[in-house]
């Protein structure tokens, strides 16, 4: 997935998919701009068509821009469907009777009704967060994190160090996972008792995230000599061989997508119904 | 900070310009109460390899650190002497200029990688220097060509085995640039395998005249190959020696031992084998000249034949505390343990030795319980180890994991110990006294209110065994309880281990180092492929040679060099230090 | 030579405490919906957690920036561990990072007493209740769940400040951080 200048660096393995699958092609903070105005602004709105809208949008990008995964099919088809109806009727059963008693009941047990205006409202919340999911997946779904941190320091200019930082931490990760499993056995082995419940659980889990922490912070003291002995941070800039550029395909998306926000907004202008 | 005379030390070949020169070298580390190391002086010379020796604590990786200014630069610490690099003074000169004159390797692989291929991590320290693209990824190549792994290069690090990660770091840092190399223990993480690959790499290295090598390592066997001086520091830090390989090594060998240096095994064995009146002279330092100078010497006058040390526990028959019966064992979606049968008696001290991903943790932690087994193969006295439940198993069979820090759950010494069993039968009075007892045996007392956190490495091991051992556990099981320390730390825990053997606590203990389990071990587990390829007695195994290389492995040092004497029919068998004629000191 | 205000050491510091908060993030994202579904008005014990990262980076390391750095870097973990709360996971981190940079800032980075990081946490508690109050729409719950609601939202980042809190302690224990 990473994006490369085959000009500059013959080496450089450049493993994205087929050209059509246009997400991973594009900057990483493109990916980003694009949906933060729909996504801030979904926060506010209380209809259905909106959220609707925005999530046709998101599928219709993902569809058409990202490899068709089962991760992604499954998320797609599956995952976020089910939220919606289980939302749905979770936030029905936690509504305030009151704001809905004028709406037809649809069930009742004892004392207890559930109209159709609470469905409504829970299923519009439920429609909203699935909007708000599935635009964050476009970005979410299709971009190395490495390239997070790349673009961050070749756009945003933020200083090489600290994108370097988070480059060394995505290699923390496999390792500290081992180590939390190690932990974790081990503690087993330890532990004379096998309570159950949360709040063992809990006990259990700040246990492991002392040892955890101090065998990260030592690995990351070590790898930090490692890296100062590489002359890391010596000049205010290096040779950067992998470049993330913005091109105009970039800008291109990232105004269309926000005339497309601002486009369904004005068509449903949401803001009058609630 | 003194700065003495530059011609003040010019002692050595002033026709070539030091590599790096080192004068009255004294290093405090910040809250630490001595200077470590104390007063060293010495050069290195293009052509050279260096080899510092000392015993654990002397000062040898701070000495490292200071040879590219990360002390003091970025580590907390105060400095006397001078060191120069290449004409820079390295306490003055940026991190960044020093590191291309001095490359850097370090114990642990995994804490030098930073980047996801490894075309990548090499090309990293060059681009940090500003080099154009074109220029990185030539020293890249160059690089990676050097250490055989330019095939590999879009590879992510990870995949590579340990040796292959060691060799890339070495690659890392000749791509800087820096005719010297600095490394520090770089085999001590590695099996037999990954530390040949390494010293083929370094011996490549130092067929060039233009390179220096300083090399800190514990493990002279492979080392001595190719170091062509030695500097030796002693437990205060000061300087002892520094001259050549036959100067130092031959000549004070045991001078070096009593000041707690480790030795070549084979050197370790002729000095024995000299009490006992072989003329071995010049002292052999690897297999193979210790093969030759034995052929050389005639028997001692006053020989008479050692009885090898027989295991007694395989006489008697008992029921065995560990066993398994057609174990399989799943990890994930594939099967890793493909019918084993095993049976551990009590009283033994065994060891499972076998190449990287032959099984040896999965077996270990299935017949500890540790990983559930499958019902009716594991079996503790004969007992269902799923029937058992949890904590009987672990009353039964203590494991202690390969970083004691990982199982350390209380915040002093005392209660780590007592945690174990303030949960069961026993009141605080009773607790008080095996903590006590257990304080004692292990040489913590005065250590019982410390964090265990704030233990020596020693004795942070001490102290897992010791939490394994207190609620009364009799079978010991170890995973590479030496991975990652130097030889002489690693012996001082496998004596406790033989300590406790003697008092009557089975022993199993999962390990690549082959002296080792020579050493110690009166039975071995020969696993390959998920497979238990062969079980006997340490010494037999180990002399089937064609065995132990099918399976990865490589014969002990002194073993390879007793295989090929033929004057000595006596010594033909032996497989340890042990067995061999004349006194222990 | 030039003085840095953060060395390599204290940067890549800051990743490992941030790795390991974002393993516990991630593992929040993936808690999330069942909590909306079953319980909405507890969630602020949830969106608590994420104060970890800066209470325990300054907690170990007293510096400016810190905190900052690691929730950066723990957003960018939890984001490759739940992909679809990425925007959620950054939005906080700057958020909460940048609630406990200005308030150390404020103490002018002399005064590390734990009363201060409740100040801190206090602030985020209220800002997340807001915000959350928008996104679940959280005015059609019951009214007794609504004050629930926002009782849990400042305690849960509260809650999370003392969790971190004894987290320090233990690594000051351990010997790890410095001084
Ligand atoms: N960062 C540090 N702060 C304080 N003391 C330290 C630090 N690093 C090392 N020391 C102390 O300095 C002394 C020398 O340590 P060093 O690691 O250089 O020894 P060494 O010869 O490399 O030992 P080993 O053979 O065990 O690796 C030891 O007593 C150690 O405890
Ligand atoms: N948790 C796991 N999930 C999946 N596969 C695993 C797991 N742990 C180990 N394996 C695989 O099982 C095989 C045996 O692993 P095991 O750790 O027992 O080997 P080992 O002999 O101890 O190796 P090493 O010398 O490297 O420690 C390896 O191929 C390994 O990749
Ligand atoms: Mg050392
Ligand atoms: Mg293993």
């Amino acid at each position: 997935m990473t994006i490369t200048d085959a000009t500059r660096d013959p080496y450089a393995g450049t493993n994205s998919g087929s050209p059509r699958r246009f997400l991973y092609e594009l900057n990483p903070l493109a990916k980003f701009a694009a949906p933060l105005p729909a996504l801030v602004l979904l926060i506010f709105v209380r209809d259905f068509a909106t959220p609707l809208a925005f999530i046709a949008l998101a599928y219709a990008v993902l569809l058409a821009g990202a490899r068709m995964s089962r991760l992604l099919a499954a998320i797609l088809f599956v995952a976020l469907p089910a939220t919606v109806v289980l939302l749905g009727t979770g936030f029905a059963l936690w509504t305030n009777p009151e704001l809905v008693r004028n709406t037809t009941p649809l069930l009742q047990i004892g004392a207890w009704t559930l109209y159709s205006g609470a469905v409504e409202l829970g299923l519009a919340t439920g429609i909203r967060l699935a909007a708000i999911v599935a635009l964050a997946l476009m970005p979410g779904l299709t971009t190395a994190g490495p390239d997070i941190a790349r673009s961050m320091v070749q756009q945003l200019r933020v200083p090489y160090r600290i994108g370097y930082t988070a480059l060394a931490a995505f290699r923390f990760v496999p390792r500290f996972r081992h180590e939390l499993d190690v932990i974790r056995q081990a503690h087993r082995v330890r532990a004379s008792n096998d309570s159950r419940g949360p709040f063992a659980a809990i006990a259990r889990g700040t246990g492991y995230i002392v040892p955890l922490l101090a065998g990260a912070i030592r690995h990351a003291e070590r790898v930090a000599l490692a890296m100062d002995s590489r002359a890391f941070g010596a000049h205010p800039d290096r040779t950067e061989r992998y470049l993330v550029p913005f091109r105009r395909r970039d800008s291109v998306f990232v105004i269309a997508f926000w005339l497309i926000t601002a486009a369904l907004l004005w068509v449903f202008f949401p803001w009058g119904l609630s | 900070m003194t700065e003495p005379a530059r011609d003040e030390t010019a002692d050595a070949a002033p026709t070539r310009t030091a590599l790096a020169r080192v004068e009255h070298l004294a290093v405090r580390h910040d809250g630490a109460p001595l200077d470590t190391p104390a007063d060293v002086t010495f050069t290195v010379l293009p052509g050279e390899v260096v080899l510092v020796l000392g015993p654990s604590g002397s000062g040898k990786s701070t000495l490292a650190l200071t040879l590219n200014g990360l002390i003091p630069q970025e580590l907390p610490a105060k400095t006397s002497g001078h060191v120069e690099i290449a004409g820079y003074n390295a306490a003055e000169t940026p991190v960044s200029t020093l590191s291309q004159h001095v490359g850097m390797v370090f114990q642990d692989p995994d804490t030098q990688l930073v980047t996801g291929t490894l075309l990548d991590e090499v090309a990293f320290g060059p681009e940090n220097l500003r080099l154009p693209v074109a220029e990185v990824l030539e020293r890249a190549e160059t690089a990676l060509r050097r250490m055989s792994l330019w095939d590999r290069r879009h590879e992510n690090p990870d995949v590579l085995s340990g040796g292959g990660r060691q060799r890339l770091a070495i690659a890392a840092a000749i791509a800087m640039g820096s005719p010297l190399i600095v490394l520090d223990e770089p085999t001590a993480n590695l099996d037999p395998q990954g530390i040949e690959d390494v010293y083929a790499a370094l011996a490549e290295l130092a067929s060039d005249p233009e390179r220096g090598i300083l090399l800190v390592e514990h493990n002279l066997d492979a080392a001595i190959a190719i170091a062509t001086r030695v500097v030796v520091i002693d437990q205060l830090g000061r300087l002892v020696a520094d001259g050549s390989i036959d100067a130092i090594l031959r000549g004070r060998a045991a001078e070096l031992q009593d000041l707690g240096v480790w030795l070549p095994t084979s050197a370790l064995a002729a000095l024995r084998l000299r009490r006992a009146g072989y003329s071995l002279d010049p002292l052999p330092l690897t297999p193979a000249e210790l093969t030759t100078a034995l052929d050389a010497s005639p028997p001692p006058a006053d020989w008479r034949p050692t009885p090898l040390v027989h295991v007694t526990s395989r006489d008697r028959m008992p029921q065995p505390v560990l066993s398994a019966t057609n174990l399989h064992v799943r990890r994930g979606r594939t099967e890793v343990l493909h019918g084993i049968d095993l049976e551990i008696q009590p009283g033994d001290f065994v060891a499972i030795v076998g190449g990287n991903g032959a099984g040896k943790t999965t077996l270990l932690q299935a017949l500890s319980g540790v990983i559930p087994p499958p019902r009716g193969s594991a079996f503790i006295d004969g007992q269902d180890i799923t029937r058992l439940g949890r904590k009987r198993v672990h009353e039964r069979v203590g494991f202690v994991f390969q970083n004691p820090e990982h199982q350390f759950i209380a915040h002093t010494v005392f209660d780590e110990l007592a945690h174990g069993i303030r949960r069961s039968r026993f009141d605080e009075h009773e607790v008080r006294e095996r903590v006590d007892e257990m304080l004692r045996r292990f040489g913590l007392t005065d250590k019982a209110e410390a964090h265990p956190f704030h233990l020596s490495g020693g004795q942070k091991r001490r102290l897992s065994v010791g939490t394994a051992l207190i609620s009364g556990a009799g079978v010991l099981a170890l995973d590479e309880p030496t991975f990652g320390q130097d030889r002489a730390r690693a012996d001082e825990l496998l004596k406790l281990l033989r300590d406790l053997n003697r008092d009557g606590t089975t022993i199993v203990i999962v390990t690549h180092d082959m002296q080792l389990v020579t050493e110690y071990a009166h039975r071995t587990v020969v696993m390959r492929d998920g497979r238990v390829a062969a079980v006997g007695a340490t010494e037999e195994i180990f002399a089937d040679t064609a065995l132990v290389e099918s399976a990865g492995l490589r014969l002990p040092p002194l073993r390879q060099a007793l295989q090929g004497v033929t004057r000595h029919p006596e010594l033909l068998r032996a497989t340890r230090l042990d067995n061999l004629p004349g006194s222990a000191q | 030579m030039r003085t840095r205000v953060l060395s390599t050491r204290v940067l890549l510091t800051c990743a490992a405490i941030g790795v390991v908060t974002g393993l516990f993030g991630g593992i929040a994202g993936w808690v999330t919906p069942v909590v909306i579904v079953s319980a909405p008005f507890v969630y602020g014990l949830v969106l608590g957690v994420h104060v970890l990262p800066g209470i325990i980076a300054q907690e170990a390391i007293r510096l400016p920036w810190v905190a900052l750095m690691t929730h950066v870097m723990a957003a960018l973990v939890a984001s490759a561990l739940a992909p679809q709360w990425a925007f959620r996971f950054l939005g906080t981190a700057l958020l909460f990072g940048g609630i406990q940079e200005v308030v150390a800032a404020l103490t002018r980075y002399r005064v590390w007493a734990p009363w201060r990081f409740f100040i801190s946490a206090v602030i985020i508690g209220i800002l997340v209740a807001v915000v959350v109050a928008f996104v679940a729409h959280m005015a059609t719950l019951a009214p007794w769940a609504q004050v629930a609601y926002i009782a849990i939202s400042i305690l849960g980042p509260v809650l999370w400040t003392a969790v971190g809190l004894w987290i320090g302690v233990g690594l000051r224990r351990a010997g790890v951080t410095r001084r």
